[in-house]
């Protein structure tokens, strides 16, 4: 999260407030206060009026129960609180807050001249370009959005204006329906959450389970599992058993670190690079789900090269299911493509909740993290587990692996960062042109660190992950004792296609 | 030389003013221009006690609510001032 807008502020009080009243037992009952306290009759004000504004909000509140649009808030809640999740996509468009940007592509501004030598004009396949008034005109009529004239003009007077939210998504999965507004193609999207980021109307809401996961709370041994990323999320000052405390206090029975399950894929990834590198010109990682989503439904062709190993996520939960097969397994993490990966694994993942909704449950219960006496603690991963939460991780540990447990083999590794370089890297290793047999890819600039849920600069969690990473005692993974006796006991660590 | 005032400048960093962005503001103070960074001493508090309204700071014992990086950068910079020069 680069820096906190008024949008991420108003969709921040929404969640902590949603959560304080799920912990006070008033949500039914008092939901549509929050019309009154996030949008207060003083303002700030965003939109036309008051009623616009709460009109969004409701919308907004409904996304953050999982709950369809088409209720009140009374019931959404009420479905929300009986445990209800509602078939939505991961990422959706609040019709009422999308702005319906209006936008010509081309747009001819006051740097034209006039100039003798007409390039526009002259470059225009479908002559929809003239001159009215002193100055070079776009036929829209006729306009293809070709970009000739944009290129052609050498005072640069010609300006390609694109929705934020379009222009943010690598995959091409949000467009202008027909009506103008933004709606999101579920077969291309890979629930990134770029497009959340980009939308300066706030007009795409990710959606929650805070409301069900305190719920279930109250009546289940819950268990959080902390994505590696959560070092320095909290706060930079905060020691790490002030923010396992803080979990606790939160209603969790146990905290685990999903870096433990990354120990137990780093070597099963460092196993299956081994077992197959022979029958395929590349490896990737799977942990990474808007990556595997990217490569399963944009380039079909490179499927088979993803890797089998489930995601550390998924290896935790094997983890504390096996030990514990009523634990309701709670995965807390910077990644908003999380929520759909936890529902492709029901069996092992109960719910996911991002850094900013936890962060907002605490503010919901009067937890301020910064006061709670610290815990003693220390990792539960080796430094390399750690490491998978920024990126070049992953390759590093798997590298690292196959060093340790196979020296002979050569891996030549290579990794990208961003969802559109990704894919760029895969066709040129496909191609042949980069000489590489392993690939990470990584959705988010700087990898996990840098998600769309993160709560501190990523600059920031990168080196503070470094340094928490150092004082693992295990360095590699099969170092990681605990962890290679559950690689044991639970066997079976990959993901079987039919 | 000159004597400049020197400022206190509290930001807190509790649980619900670095959800609201207070992270943002530490970082703002960077903008400033040497000469105030060097009197301005910037501290992290735990909690301010107006959570729910942040991100808070306290400069010279008065608490700010809700205030945006440019808003810091404003209320410092009208709060400083170096007496003149003596000859």
């Amino acid at each position: 999260m680069a820096q906190v807008t008024e949008v991420g502020k108003i969709r921040r009080r929404v969640l902590a407030e949603m959560a304080r009243m799920t912990y006070e037992g008033t949500l039914q009952e008092k939901i549509d206060d929050i019309l009154e306290t996030v949008v207060t009759e003083q303002g700030p004000r965003y939109r036309c009026c008051v009623h616009k504004e709460r009109a969004v909000l409701k919308e907004r509140i409904k996304i953050s129960l999982s709950q369809s649009l088409d209720l009140s808030l009374k019931e959404a809640a009420a479905n929300a609180l009986s445990g209800e999740i509602v078939g939505l996509p991961i990422v959706n468009v609040l019709p009422e807050a999308c702005d319906r940007c209006p936008i010509d592509k081309f747009i001819v501004t006051d740097a034209c001249r006039n100039c003798v030598a007409h390039h526009c004009i002259n470059s225009c396949p479908k002559g929809a370009i003239m001159v009215v008034q002193d100055r070079a005109y776009i036929d829209k009529t006729k306009c293809v959005e070709c970009g000739m004239c944009k290129r052609s003009c050498h005072y640069g007077a010609i300006l390609e204006i694109s929705r934020p939210c379009e222009r943010a998504c690598d995959v091409k999965a949000i467009h202008a329906g027909k009506d103008r507004k933004a709606t999101i193609d579920e077969t291309k999207c890979v629930s990134c959450g770029a497009c959340r980021i980009a939308c300066p109307f706030g007009a795409i809401v990710d959606r929650s389970m805070v409301v069900q996961v305190i719920e279930r709370m109250k009546t289940d041994k819950v268990v959080a599992m902390l994505a590696p990323a959560f070092i320095g999320q909290f706060g930079v000052k905060l020691k790490t058993g002030q923010v396992i405390e803080a979990i606790k206090q939160l209603g969790f029975a146990e905290v685990y670190e999903a870096s433990f399950g990354a120990d137990i894929v780093a070597v099963e990834e460092a196993n299956e690079f081994i077992e197959t590198k022979d029958d395929r010109s590349f490896m990737t990682n799977s942990c990474c789900p808007a990556f595997a989503d990217m490569v399963g439904k944009h380039l079909s062709a490179l499927a088979d090269r993803v890797s089998t190993t489930v995601s550390p996520m998924v290896a935790t939960g094997k983890v504390i299911k096996r030990k514990d097969p009523e634990a309701v397994v709670v995965f807390i993490g910077p990644c908003i493509a999380k929520k759909g990966e936890g529902l492709r694994n029901k069996e092992f993942i109960d719910y996911v909740l991002t850094f900013e909704e936890v962060a907002a449950m605490m503010v919901g219960k009067r937890i301020n993290a910064a006061e709670v006496t610290a815990s003693e603690y220390t990792s539960m991963a080796s430094r390399d587990g750690n490491s998978f939460a920024k990126a070049g991780g992953v390759m590093q540990a798997v590298l690292d692996t196959v060093q340790m447990t196979a020296p002979e083999v050569v891996v030549k590794a290579h990794h990208a960062e961003g969802l559109g370089n990704c894919k760029i890297a895969l066709l040129q290793m496909k191609a042949g042109k980069i000489d590489a047999n392993f690939f990470e890819g990584m959705a988010c600039e700087g990898g996990c660190v840098g998600g769309p849920a993160t709560l501190t600069d990523v600059r920031v969690t990168s080196k503070f992950v470094e340094n928490y990473a150092a004082t693992s005692v295990a360095k590699v993974a099969p170092e990681n004792e605990p962890a290679m006796d559950e690689r044991k006991k639970v066997v079976d660590f990959h993901q079987h296609h039919a | 030389m000159k004597k400049c005032k020197q400022l206190t400048v509290e930001i807190c960093v509790g649980t619900s003013c670095h959800l609201l962005g207070s992270e943002d503001l530490f970082e703002s103070l960077k903008r400033l221009p040497r000469k105030i960074q060097d009197a301005v001493d910037i501290q992290g508090v735990n909690c301010l006690q107006s959570c729910g309204k942040g991100p808070n700071v306290r400069i010279n014992g008065l608490i700010l609510t809700d205030v945006t990086p440019e808003q810091l950068l404003r209320v410092i910079e009208t709060n400083f001032y170096c007496e003149k020069e003596s000859i």
